[in-house]
């Protein structure tokens, strides 16, 4: 089981598991892409929290939930690689949750989704930002 | 088996329930049946009545059919006066307001006029708390209702109402801001309805209550005079001006007594809602220089959006010059000034009209500035927006510094003097405590039009005469009453 520990967004890896617990402010919000037939629609926000900012994809009844200024907590989110984009989102585990508005600060950098990410020397399974990696 | 419960507040899809309405289900749920009748004749320990207080109110204010039992029961078990009930509701108020279904929201004003009918302790906050959710600028149905739920209830509790002078000139305050709002709008029965609620209100509580009004200071002239167009209100000014004696109290024989009160900051509050001003605070408090850009697409986007919701930039130019103080530490800190904010908001203001009353709120205090009773940071924003607009944004230097002449000029042609005497006083404060180093950032600017430039001068030196003559002739004699009142009209010949 998990532990649900909060963390932020300069601390964000690329990985395949929904781990992810941030409170973060949505900063501006793209265009609801309309899904077709098949699809749910989506789209991609730039949310932030005071260490980083980072590209946020909603999914379905998201889109239209959250707007900007609007502080939202992240449960079990997923960061990782999606048409090759590197997006947050909640995922089919995680959950969202506006918990208040206004009341937050945020940077508009780094954004943790346009970061080159390589494997750690030492922990080849783990990715960390370039600016990071460990010399061998 | 889950008991049914009628929610309390709305929410949107995705919004995380709130604390206080999570305690109070929960209340609820533990003694919902220890609602019903027989009650216990025990007196209960202090947190099982806090339990049966909250369970109590979750009820009345949700299930409107138990009311009649539920206040049966309030009123029997209370040990507090009502305490902990009415703090619940203030909570409630305070917080999650604009969240209220219909149904709670009918109820919570209903509950408060029965408040007032036992004289719970905390109602008067209560009254308060909710005289202030009714918001400026919004003329949508829910916000008129409880414009006139509060002007009928305090209406109709005037006996208790003339013994909380706070409540009553607060609520005073509140209406005649509303009503100068209020009655610019197109009629309908509704609206007539409430105006004719708020105009017969005020008249009762300024031809009753005078005496308890002129504690609301300076700012009662500022938002009477808004209400000339209304007859009864051209009626009370007629008086005010010709008839001071009519009003029968002591201390009150022209409007200058009423010029010299400085108006207490509790006012200013009132017209600000909770949520906007800790969002005003926040970023007067945090946000760096630089970064204030996005608050304010998102401050104005909640607030400034509908049509004529600017007219409560000018409530915020108010709380932002009086209410708003920032410390040292925060000013040193690197986070926006004042200044930039109400600049912002000065912008803002689409319509003239809006405008004109904005910029008279941010120079109030000026008019009658007295260095022993007002405050240097009541004029600050002011004076460091005429400076810091020069040389990038000359135009808002000019606006406002001709603004400020033309009310000096005009506010009160007969009691020139007086304003005159204030707004000299105001540059002469802010130079002596460092705000501005000198005055002579403006005049010497060849930036400034020589218009102004000269006028400045003028005043800041001609007045110096002026007010060195008055004293003498003062101190000479004290009964030529009409010769210094006559005096300064000579005085103003060269403008």
């Amino acid at each position: 089981m998990q532990k649900q520990s909060w963390m932020k967004l300069k601390d964000l890896t690329p990985a395949a598991s929904n781990s992810i617990n941030a409170t973060v402010i949505l900063v501006e919000k793209g265009n609801t892409i309309e899904g077709g037939k098949e699809k749910t629609e989506t789209c991609v926000a730039l949310v932030a929290d005071e260490t980083a900012c980072v590209n946020f994809q909603m999914w379905g009844d998201e889109c239209e939930a959250f707007q900007p200024g609007d502080i939202i907590r992240i449960s079990k989110g997923i960061f990782s690689r999606h048409k090759n984009k590197l997006l947050l989102r909640a995922g089919k585990r995680g959950s969202l949750e506006k918990v208040g508005e206004f009341t937050m600060l945020f940077v508009e950098s780094p954004n943790m989704s346009e970061m080159r990410y390589m494997p750690n020397a030492n922990q080849p399974s783990k990715l960390v930002p370039e600016s990071q990696l460990t010399k061998p | 088996m889950t008991v049914p419960t009628n929610p309390l507040l709305h929410y949107n899809p995705y919004e995380a329930k709130h604390q206080l309405d999570l305690s109070l289900t929960k209340a609820y749920l533990l003694l919902h049946s220890q609602l019903k009748p027989p009650f216990p004749l025990t007196i209960p320990s202090s947190s099982e009545y806090a339990l049966l207080t909250q369970a109590l109110a979750f009820s009345l204010l949700t299930q409107p059919d138990l009311t009649k039992i539920n206040l049966k029961h309030l009123h029997a078990s209370v040990t507090d006066g009502y305490d902990i009930f009415t703090t619940t509701l203030l909570n409630l108020t305070d917080n999650c307001y604009p969240k209220l279904l219909p149904v709670p929201r009918t109820q919570l004003l209903f509950l408060c006029s029965q408040l007032i009918d036992v004289a719970a302790f905390k109602v008067d906050s209560l009254v308060i708390s909710l005289l202030r959710r009714i918001n400026g600028g919004d003329f949508t149905e829910p916000n008129l209702w409880l414009c006139a739920e509060l002007a009928k209830i305090l209406s109709d509790n005037w006996d208790w109402l003339v013994d909380e002078p706070l409540v009553l000139t607060s609520a005073l305050f509140v209406f005649l801001r509303l009503l100068a709002d209020h009655y610019r709008l197109v009629s309908g029965p509704q609206l007539d309805e409430l105006k004719r609620l708020e105009i017969s209100f005020c008249i009762r509580v300024l031809r009753n209550c005078f005496h308890l009004c002129l504690g609301i200071g300076r700012d009662l002239i500022r938002l009477l005079q808004d209400l000339f167009v209304i007859p009864e209100f051209k009626e009370l000014w007629k008086d005010l001006i010709c008839d001071p004696c009519k009003f029968g109290v002591l201390g009150f024989s022209d409007l200058c007594d009423i010029y010299r009160i400085k108006t207490p900051r509790h006012y200013f509050l009132l017209r600000i809602s909770q949520e906007m001003e800790a969002q005003l605070r926040f970023l007067l408090t945090h946000v760096k220089w630089g970064n204030q850009q996005r608050y304010q697409v998102w401050f104005a986007k909640k607030y400034l959006s509908l049509p004529g919701s600017e007219t409560v930039i000018v409530d915020v130019i108010r709380f932002i010059c009086q209410c708003y103080h920032p410390s040292k530490e925060i000013i040193q800190s690197g986070v926006i000034s004042r200044w930039a904010v109400i600049g912002w908001l000065l912008k803002s203001c689409k319509r003239n009209y809006f405008e004109a009353n904005a910029k008279l709120a941010l120079f109030y205090d000026w008019l009658f500035f007295n260095d022993t009773i007002d405050s240097i940071m009541d004029i600050e924003p002011a004076m460091l927006l005429i400076v810091s607009s020069v040389p990038q944004y000359m135009e808002i230097t000019h606006c406002l510094l001709e603004f400020l002449f033309l009310v000096v000029d005009n506010y009160d042609v007969q009691r020139k003097n007086v304003i005159a005497k204030g707004v000299l006083g105001a540059f002469n404060a802010l130079v002596k405590r460092g705000v501005v180093h000198s005055l002579e950032v403006l005049m010497n600017c060849d930036k400034l039009s020589p218009f102004l430039r000269e006028k400045l001068s003028k005043f800041l030196f001609d007045k110096a005469l002026v007010s060195q003559e008055k004293e003498i002739i003062q101190m000479q004699s004290g009964d030529h009453q009409d010769q210094i009142a006559g005096m300064p009209e000579q005085a103003h010949q060269w403008l």
